[in-house]
């Protein structure tokens, strides 16, 4: 286990932000426009996170560049789209960079659990 | 239909979206309107004012966050291009960033100077407080008479803007007790001299009330320098005693290192310790004027009010003592700032220079951009390909900026360094202008002027650039890289700069040629003596040891006598100064000058006396320096002492006083008509005080008759400098106590006379050298580029049957034009400009026609060899070759 997790972090370059792990979160279950990324993660965290149309297309453009996600050429039907709007879809190499995330955030709980820092029925 | 107007919140947004790089914005921007848009539809059915303003907040930091890493991103990535591309170009790069760093560093290192000595406050506590006092006698040209003890003490019980007023005086004093007799700098200064200038000692005390009391016990403050030269910084030096003037002085205190103004001394002594300041005869005289003073001003009182302050108290004087402050003279007391006062002679030379400087960066400008230029044509396809690829125009611009920035910034380190390297010569030229030269170094404000220029350079070479190629980028990919129709536009640009590098090269030109030779006309001045194989040197006799005039008489007549004897000398005098001593220039005539009384001729009531420098001098004088003798005699031995007093004048005091008649037993008085001198004798000319000064009124008389002279005057046979050991033996053989220094042949003193406008003209020289090759390497290379692009064009003339002579002079004649339209633009620049450099020429005027037609001259003669190669090249095109490779 901690083996595939070495070569899986090495692979996580540069680190993830907490907002960029928000947005693979958004887009784990199936591709999304922006504003629907954003509603996503403010609906998830209880409006605790909220991101801004600014820092929601940088973090766009990274997670492009790393080739985390992908923009979709085919969109949904003319009448249910903006045209504007652009779709996101994430990667397989996304998927691992969130889990592995992921991840080292269970260790990180596992490590305060096992110090008493955090009572288990809380965490469930 | 007219579109319905777009709302101001989408307005703002918008405005907000111009913070990120052009291609975010053009990549997203669309999107991030809709998703902003969505949003505020969302709060416009459910929110409230709260939630709305929340919105814009969180907005404007997104943008605000996103922007910078945004656009670091995209100048790391154009950083790390335009390091390849400079790789690649390694020729390109090395001409760019040696041409912008000579141009970067010759600004940089004027600079340098500029700031230390023009810009910054002086390295005092509240500096700009301090003012300098000099009483006027206008009507006589007097602009520093100097100040006596009364007028010290008037002024500074009577003013009401100064919160503190010093005196000070130069004085060379012999220091006993430390190896050899030393002949020291000392500065004699009111008690308060150093609280006022807020100088702390680095060591022991400054001079406190008690020790500037008449018969105090004589202590002295060293300075760092000589401190730290002569007693190796010796950390017990306090309370060591030498001897000075036949007493024991006691040093109490070390300066640390800071400018010394007015001149620099090795040792600071009260006013009480120097003999000639505390005598009951300098004390008593109103007349008797040789200090200098300073004073600070209160916080609250403005130069304006000080300068009222001292014309109301010189006019108080002037009705209190009519005797000392006669109506003609038209005397005045004047404060000025310290600042002003120290720096306002450097101030053209400096200024003038920088503008060279300023020309040469821009030649320097000019050439890059065509460098640069050159080089695109062959990057033309490269980057045509990017702007198919997608690649944002403005983003190529940025591109190009970046490129250029980093090579300026290599010119600038490159420049930073020329600078540093320079700062020697630069001081020691500086220090003939001003005493704050010492004062130049490269500070942050030197390193960011060097910043701003690298800056400033790429702006305007990257947009030179930047220009052509927005014309360019369309076209090329339609017509391929040698098209001819943008080819036009840019050929006009290269053209445009090479006439602009020509035109301020002209400017530099004529402003070094100028210079050059007012330097040779100085040279060419007959000073008025003959000054080869004559050596100078300062003899102080200790005037303890020989205080009585008759005393006086006899060590310089033994010296003398000893001194005549020593084999290759052929003559020797004694005097109190001789023709362009450096000392005597840098004091300045009004030191030496003197009014007097002409027989016969009274004064009106509002009239003031004439004024004349003076010289006491031994009677071979004139034979030794080789002045001639126009009327009567020279002085014999038999001349002073108890016969009647005698003097002798030079020509322009004739004109002055007895054009039409033999000026052969005359009178004049020196002492207010109480006794008379006899003109025995008239001399030629001399230049006294500058070659550029033309000779004033001048008279000597016998040093028997008063005023201990100070100078040996030797004519030696064969080189002087290798007779100096002999002669300072014979010297020491007659008295070992006698301090020898200053020793300087004739004619160094009168180079060192002219250096600060030789140094000048060497500066504005070399740049205008500089600039020239800029310019040659700009032209030759602009030409053979025309050439080689239009190949095929001249490969079609030749094949048409047109001569290669033909050919050969129209590449030649494009050169030649474009180097007669740039000189007769600088010409224009250069008249626009002669007005500043007036001041400093001697013998030309600014517009002289031999300096224009010569420069203008080398110029053209530049432009037709610099267009010779590539003119050759055209005519020797083999049209069947030139056509085929099309």
């Amino acid at each position: 286990m901690s083996r595939v997790r070495d070569t899986e972090e090495t692979e996580v370059k540069p680190p993830l932000t907490p907002a960029m792990f928000h947005v693979l979160l958004a887009l784990a279950d199936g591709e999304k426009h922006g504003y629907a990324i954003l509603k996503e993660v403010e609906r998830r965290t209880n409006g605790k996170v909220r991101l801004s149309a600014g820092t929601l297309y940088g973090i766009i453009k990274r997670l492009n560049g790393e080739g985390w996600i992908v923009e979709l050429n085919k969109r949904p039907a003319a009448a249910l789209d903006d045209e504007r709007r652009r779709y996101y879809r994430l990667t397989d190499p996304g998927r691992r960079a969130a889990m592995a995330e992921a991840q080292r955030l269970e260790d990180l709980l596992v490590m305060a659990r096992n110090k008493n820092l955090l009572r288990k029925t809380e965490f469930a | 239909m007219t579109p319905a107007p777009i709302p101001l919140s989408r307005r703002i947004f918008r405005n907000l979206m111009r913070l990120l790089p052009f291609d975010f914005r053009t990549n997203y921007g669309e999107e991030m309107e809709g998703v902003f848009h969505e949003q505020q539809r969302e709060i416009e059915s459910q929110g409230d004012a709260l939630d709305f303003l929340r919105l814009w907040g969180e907005t404007i930091a997104g943008i605000f966050r996103t922007a910078p890493s945004e656009h670091w991103e995209i100048l790391k990535s154009d950083a790390s291009y335009a390091l390849r591309m400079m790789r690649k170009n390694m020729g390109f790069t090395a001409v760019a960033v040696l041409t912008l760093g000579l141009g970067i560093g010759a600004n940089t290192a004027i600079f340098s100077v500029v700031h230390s000595v023009l810009m910054r406050p002086l390295p005092y506590p509240q500096g700009q407080q301090l003012v300098f006092l000099r009483q006027e006698a206008q009507k006589q040209g007097i602009d520093d008479l100097g100040f006596s003890v009364h007028e010290i003490e008037d002024y500074r019980s009577q003013n009401r803007t100064l919160s503190g007023l010093v005196e000070y005086h130069s004085m060379s004093f012999i220091l006993y007790g430390h190896g050899d007799p030393d002949r020291v700098r000392t500065a004699v200064v009111s008690a308060n001299y150093f609280d006022l200038f807020g100088v702390r000692p680095l060591m022991g005390r400054t001079f406190l009330p008690d020790d500037d009391k008449l018969g105090a016990a004589p202590v002295l403050i060293l300075s760092y320098e000589y401190w730290k030269n002569n007693f190796n910084a010796d950390p017990a030096i306090i309370g060591k005693t030498f001897e000075m003037n036949d007493k024991p002085h006691t040093v109490v205190g070390v300066l640390p290192p800071v400018p010394q103004y007015p001149t620099e001394s090795d040792v600071y002594m009260p006013t009480s310790a120097c003999p000639f300041r505390s005598s009951k005869a300098m004390i008593d005289n109103r007349d008797a004027r040789m200090m200098e003073a300073f004073g600070r001003l209160k916080p609250e009182a403005s130069l304006a009010e000080s300068r009222a302050d001292f014309s109301t108290i010189a006019g108080r004087l002037k009705l209190a003592y009519p005797k000392s402050y006669p109506e003609g003279a038209g005397y005045t007391a004047v404060s000025s700032s310290l600042r002003e006062e120290l720096t306002s002679g450097a101030r053209p030379t400096l200024l003038v220079l920088l503008a060279a400087a300023g020309f040469v960066l821009l030649i320097a400008c000019a050439n890059v951009a065509n460098l640069t230029l050159a080089r695109m044509s062959k990057r033309e396809r490269e980057l045509a390909v990017r702007t198919a690829l997608g690649a944002g125009r403005s983003r190529l611009l940025r591109q190009l900026l970046t490129e250029s920035f980093m090579l300026a910034l290599l010119g600038g380190a490159l420049g930073l360094l020329f600078a540093y390297g320079s700062l020697p010569m630069l001081t020691e030229f500086a220090a003939r202008l001003t005493p704050r030269a010492r004062e130049i170094q490269i500070d942050l404000g030197v390193l960011a002027f060097a910043l701003i220029a690298a800056a400033g350079t790429s702006i305007v070479f990257g947009t030179l650039a930047a220009l052509f190629a927005r014309a360019n980028l369309s076209s090329s990919l339609k017509e391929g890289s040698a098209g001819a129709g943008a080819g036009k536009q840019k050929n006009r640009l290269r053209n445009l700069l090479i006439v602009s590098q020509i035109a301020f090269s002209f400017m530099l030109l004529i402003g070094a040629g100028l210079m050059v030779q007012s330097l040779l006309k100085m040279l060419e001045v007959d000073p008025g003596y003959v000054p080869q194989r004559v050596l100078a040197m300062r003899t102080t006799f200790s005037f303890n040891k020989y205080a009585t005039r008759e005393q006086t008489v006899d060590i310089i007549r033994k010296v003398l006598a000893r001194v005549q004897g020593e084999p290759g000398v052929l003559s020797a005098a004694i005097s109190s100064s001789y023709p362009l001593e450096p000392e005597a220039i840098a004091a300045g005539p009004n030191s030496f000058s003197t009014s007097f009384d002409v027989e016969g001729r009274e004064l009106g009531p509002t009239e003031a006396p004439p004024v004349s420098s003076f010289h006491a001098i031994s009677p071979d004088y004139f034979r030794t320096m080789g002045i001639p003798l126009k009327e009567g005699r020279e002085f014999t031995a038999a001349d002073g002492g108890k016969g009647p007093l005698v003097a002798m004048i030079n020509e322009a005091m004739r004109r002055q006083f007895w054009p039409q008649e033999d000026p052969v037993g005359k009178r004049v008085s020196l002492d207010s008509k109480a006794t008379w001198l006899t003109i025995v004798g008239m001399v030629g000319d001399v230049r006294e005080f500058g070659l550029d000064r033309p000779a004033a009124p001048e008279i000597y008389f016998p040093h028997s008759e008063g005023a201990a002279p100070a100078t040996l005057i030797v004519r030696t046979s064969a080189d002087p400098l290798t007779m100096t050991a002999g002669i300072t033996r014979a010297v020491h053989d007659v008295d070992s106590q006698t301090a020898v220094t200053h020793v300087l042949t004739l004619e160094q003193a009168r180079a060192e006379s002219v250096s600060s406008p030789r140094v000048t003209a060497s500066l504005l020289a070399i740049f205008a050298v500089l600039a020239l090759l800029i310019a040659a390497a700009g032209i030759g290379g602009i030409m053979a580029l025309a050439v080689s692009q239009r190949v095929r064009e001249i490969g079609i003339r030749l094949a048409l049957g047109a001569q290669p002579a033909a050919i050969f002079r129209m590449v030649l004649n494009q050169g030649l034009v474009l180097a007669i339209l740039g000189i007769a633009i600088g010409a224009a620049g250069a008249l626009g400009l002669s007005r500043m450099v007036k001041s400093l020429l001697f013998g030309v005027g600014p517009t002289d026609p031999l300096t224009y037609l010569g420069v203008g001259s080398v110029l053209a003669a530049v432009g037709v060899v610099a267009s010779y190669l590539p003119a050759r090249r055209a005519a020797r095109i083999d049209p069947i070759e030139a056509l085929r490779a099309e």
